[in-house]
């Protein structure tokens, strides 16, 4: 009896601490691999910009780095990925499909995480500068010139208006811990802008 | 036993067992918020992120207008301007403004600023004053490099030192070398400047902000030629790259909006009874302290410095004085200034000749928003005003050209049809390409002398290489005349005025939608009646030296302005010319001009302006050119391209580390400054910003409404689905710390309940 007492007592906490250990564990994995993929990123992205192709960045990755976006007044950088799927947002930004590239004419959007690449977008303001540089080497700068918060399916985007534009979107409120509907919007106009005449 | 003694146990803490529960709850809460903060903490803590409280170091071409930059070593710090007093003082045909702007160094560092501001076009800089700390610099004119070696020097030595110079005849730069950590420095400018006329309207015109300019490709280039921003030994050579300071990169008026409050006194002596006085950018109120002078101020407090002030008055007479006839002494001569509006003589009997109007509209990205509305508008207007036996052309132009018709086309419903719905969906984007434009407008292949040519050219002026334009319309004009119109809050008037005066046009300016039809309509009757033409000054007496050399044409409504340095005020002018085909004579005796102020410098400012076209048209060798100008600038004490003022503190700084006191605003103010007027009753400065936050804040919200009106309503359904983005990341980490806690203290738990028993 003395024997059998204390094993329901320890077992209790003994599965709640491997319960732990795995949630912990697997959130620890999200950053993990937010942050190792970014590592590779460079690395293929800095090939692409070498060879001009589309690098994966690993064998079996379904999608390849696109632009190179960096805040430099937050030292934040981050390399963007084709397409924003799930997996692929898990290792970078993604560029939302059927928006333009970055440095045509049109509204690129770039999404990420608010709580892994687009960490840095709270500390955005009005005036900042958003460096692209794409994986054909073509390298442009945007200000930032407003910031909103809307609906994921009332975002008011335009992929096709007028202007040279991006906007760097990510999940609202930042400090929430639930997902949510709402969005949070970086607007950036291109600046210095050197038109390509051919 | 053991059950007895459990039992036991359990009796004996029944009561405890209690309170162990709640303490059990209490610890799990309070392990939980530090386990909560340390994942959140992780969340934000990757390299990406930025911890580092922000630095908010700048680039030099992120300036914007009228930013002071604070150098230090490891790049260029924003530092917080606290207010922009403007004062003006208009008497007669002249205007003695008086800018100062008051900076404090927030920073911890001796640092160095580096200032950039507007100025009007024709303004005639002549005096730096500045006071760091509690000490006054007093500016001396010098030759460019000779002052930038002397403030270079200065700056070495650690004394305090301030250079003014001039990048464009409206952009100056300011250098404040050695600022001690906390002070605040003072910085006043003072210029001279002719009143405007047109018609029976008076104005004057201050610009706030210098427009973001477009650099066309190889100009850009040398942008990238810019010092290492790293050491103090480095840059020396070049305290300031201009070009970057001069040009900040294009800039959306929406992210334009966190701009200086100024205040804005205007002194009124127009040295006629005043008719309608009129702001036309900012509410303006009203004092008369006496009969001939008005003191006007903004209404509402500080504004912020976003767009030019434009002030215009008329007289209470029906008619404005035709004839303005001004005279200063200094040193051994005279100097004089005129102004003759030419009568409007009505048309000849003769059918004035038709015209062929070629219409330049920029549709580029610096016109976005209101400006190319009231562009579009503009242009629309001046389509409805053809008339049917004129022809006509559109050009529109950004970084691209489009020519609407290949030649030009009579004015005929269709063609005015289908040009109007053509402008009407012109959007602006894109470069600014300035000059094939200009070029394509002035090319008159057909020539036809029956046709007078015409071009009429929209714009905001937001370039970086006007000389290019100046020297494209030098060589291509030919018989065409340039009319600019300048569109926008702060359109380049350098290139406005020069532009229209090698082209032997007008520049108007439309600042507003409102001013759209009035200034359009002023517009036309130019384009409409005959200019005054060949027209000549001839002094009777006086040896003269008369500006401008070749008097340009004069439109309907516009004054003839001279100015002359003359050798004795004696005998009279005589102004001769043709309006249309008939001679035209007025003769002004000299004896009656009445005194003015600052009209050396207007003259020397003036024939500066000369040499300067001279050196444009190839007139003059750019050598002869720059000894006129600085043999004048020298004598007259004015900051051109070529000199620059100069100030450096005589005694010996403070030396470093010796604790400076907290500036509170103004501090020892000087004698000879008018605090007591300019700032007499100015709120606490905390309370400035706020204001003036309030002010911008509107202000971005009207823009941002402007800029998303169109794609809302027209374009909703082709809207952006937004992928999700937040992980789970941190919820997971949180359960499962939360859950690792809980074990742990149900362990203890147990641990302690065993050992208890």
């Amino acid at each position: 009896m003395t024997a059998q007492q204390p094993m329901p007592r320890v077992f209790l906490p003994l599965l709640l601490a491997l319960i732990g250990l795995i949630l912990f564990g697997q959130g620890t994995y999200i950053y993990a691999k937010a942050l190792l993929a970014q590592v590779l990123l460079e690395h293929a992205f800095e090939k692409a910009i070498a060879t001009g192709g589309e690098t994966k960045p690993w064998s079996w990755a379904d999608t390849w780095p696109v632009a190179r976006i960096e805040v430099k007044r937050l030292h934040a950088h981050a390399i963007v990925l084709a397409g924003s799927s799930g997996q692929a947002l898990a290792f970078g930004p993604g560029h939302v499909e059927r928006t333009p590239n970055a440095g045509e004419r049109g509204v690129a959007v770039y999404s990420a995480h608010r709580d892994t690449h687009f960490a840095f977008l709270k500390n955005v303001v009005v005036g900042d500068e958003i460096e692209v540089t794409r994986s054909d080497g073509k390298h442009f700068r945007y200000r930032v010139d407003a910031a909103s918060v809307v609906r994921f399916d009332a975002s008011g985007i335009d992929p096709l208006a007028d202007g040279y534009q991006l906007v760097l979107s990510t999940c609202w409120p930042f400090d929430a811990l639930t997902q949510g509907p709402e969005r949070y919007l970086v607007h950036a106009t291109m600046i210095g802008f050197v038109p390509d005449l051919h | 036993m053991t059950t007895c003694d459990e039992i036991e146990a359990d009796k004996r803490s029944e009561q405890p067992s209690l309170i162990r529960l709640v303490l059990f709850f209490a610890m799990q809460g309070v392990a939980v918020i530090p386990v909560g903060f340390a994942a959140l903490f992780l969340s934000f803590a990757p390299v990406w992120s930025a911890e580092r409280p922000p630095a908010n170091y700048l680039k030099l071409g992120d300036a914007r207008s009228g930013s002071l930059l604070i150098r230090n070593e490891e790049g260029y710090a924003d530092a917080s301007r606290l207010g922009i007093d403007v004062d003006l003082t208009v008497s007669g045909p002249t205007v003695r403004a008086r800018v100062t702007q008051i900076f404090r160094n927030p920073t911890q560092d001796w640092v160095e600023a580096v200032y950039v501001y507007p100025l009007p076009s024709g303004g005639a800089v002549d005096t730096l004053k500045m006071v760091i700390g509690d000490r006054v610099v007093v500016g001396d004119i010098k030759e460019r490099q000779q002052a930038k070696i002397v403030y270079e020097q200065a700056k070495q030595n650690g004394q305090k030192a301030a250079l003014t110079e001039q990048e464009r005849p409206n952009i100056f730069t300011n250098s404040v070398a050695n600022i001690g950590p906390g002070e605040t420095v003072l910085v006043q400018i003072e210029y001279q400047e002719p009143i405007q006329q047109s018609g029976n309207e008076f104005s004057l015109r201050v610009p706030m902000v210098v427009a973001p300019r477009y650099n066309p490709a190889p100009v850009v280039q040398s942008v990238d030629f810019r010092p290492d921003g790293g050491g103090w030994g480095a840059v020396k050579s070049d305290p300031v790259p201009d070009r970057d300071r001069i040009s900040p990169e294009v800039l959306d008026p929406a992210s334009n909006a966190p701009v200086n409050p100024t205040r804005i006194t205007v002194r009124l002596q127009a040295g006629f009874p005043l008719g309608e006085v009129k702001s036309f950018h900012h509410a303006i109120k009203t004092e008369k302290p006496d009969a001939n002078t008005s003191i006007l101020r903004l209404a509402e407090g500080p504004v912020p410095a976003d767009r030019d002030f434009e002030l215009t008055w008329k007289p209470a007479a029906e008619k404005a004085p035709s004839v303005g006839l001004f005279r200063e002494r200094v040193g051994d001569s005279d100097y004089l200034l005129a102004f003759v509006t030419p009568p409007a003589v009505e048309q000849t009997r003769q059918k004035p000749l038709p015209r062929e109007v070629i219409f330049v509209i920029d549709n580029s990205g610096s016109m976005g928003g209101v400006s190319i509305i009231q562009a579009k508008a503009s242009l629309i207007y001046a389509l409805g005003r053809l008339q049917p036996n004129d022809r006509f052309n559109v050009i529109r132009f950004d970084h691209s050209m489009d020519v609407l018709f290949p030649s030009a086309v009579p004015a005929d419903r269709e063609h005015i049809g289908r040009a109007t719905s053509y402008v009407g969906a012109l959007q602006a984007n894109g470069g600014t390409e300035m000059v094939p434009a200009m070029r394509a407008a002035l090319s008159d292949s057909v020539g036809d002398a029956n046709y007078i040519r015409q071009v009429v050219f929209l714009t905001d002026g937001a370039i970086g290489n006007e000389q290019q334009l100046f020297e494209t319309i030098n060589a291509l004009r030919g018989r065409s005349r340039i009319f600019m119109v300048g569109i926008g809050s702060a359109p380049n008037t350098h290139l406005m005025t020069r532009a229209a005066e090698l082209g032997r046009g007008t520049f108007t300016h439309i600042g507003s939608v409102e001013q759209v039809e009035e200034r359009m309509r002023g517009l036309f009757a130019k384009l409409e009646n005959p200019a005054v033409t060949n027209l000549t000054a001839k002094f009777s007496d006086a040896a003269a030296d008369i500006t401008p050399v070749a008097i340009p044409d004069v439109y309907r409504d516009e004054p003839l302005v001279l100015a002359a340095k003359l050798d004795q005020l004696a005998g009279s002018v005589e102004i001769k010319g043709r309006i249309g085909d008939r001679p035209w004579v007025v003769t002004l005796p000299l004896a009656n001009a009445a005194e003015g102020k600052g009209l050396s410098k207007l003259w020397a400012r003036r024939k500066i302006a000369d040499a300067e076209v001279a050196r444009t048209t190839r007139q003059a060798t750019p050598e002869d050119a720059d000894k006129t100008i600085l043999a004048l600038a020298l004598e007259h004490q004015l900051v051109t391209r070529l000199t620059s003022l100069v100030a450096v503190d005589k005694t010996p700084s403070r030396p470093q580390g010796e604790p400076l006191k907290v500036s509170e605003l103004p501090i020892n103010l000087p004698a000879g400054w008018d605090f007591e007027k300019v700032f007499g009753e100015r709120p606490r400065v905390p309370a400035t910003p706020a204001e003036r936050r309030a002010d911008t804040e509107e202000a971005q919200v009207q823009v941002a409404a402007l800029k998303r009106a169109q794609p809302v309503a027209t374009q909703a359904p082709n809207t952006v689905t937004l992928p999700r983005t937040a992980t789970d990341a941190e919820l997971k980490m949180i359960a499962g710390v939360i859950l690792l806690t809980v074990s742990l203290i149900l362990l203890v738990f147990n641990r302690r309940q065993m050992s208890l028993r």
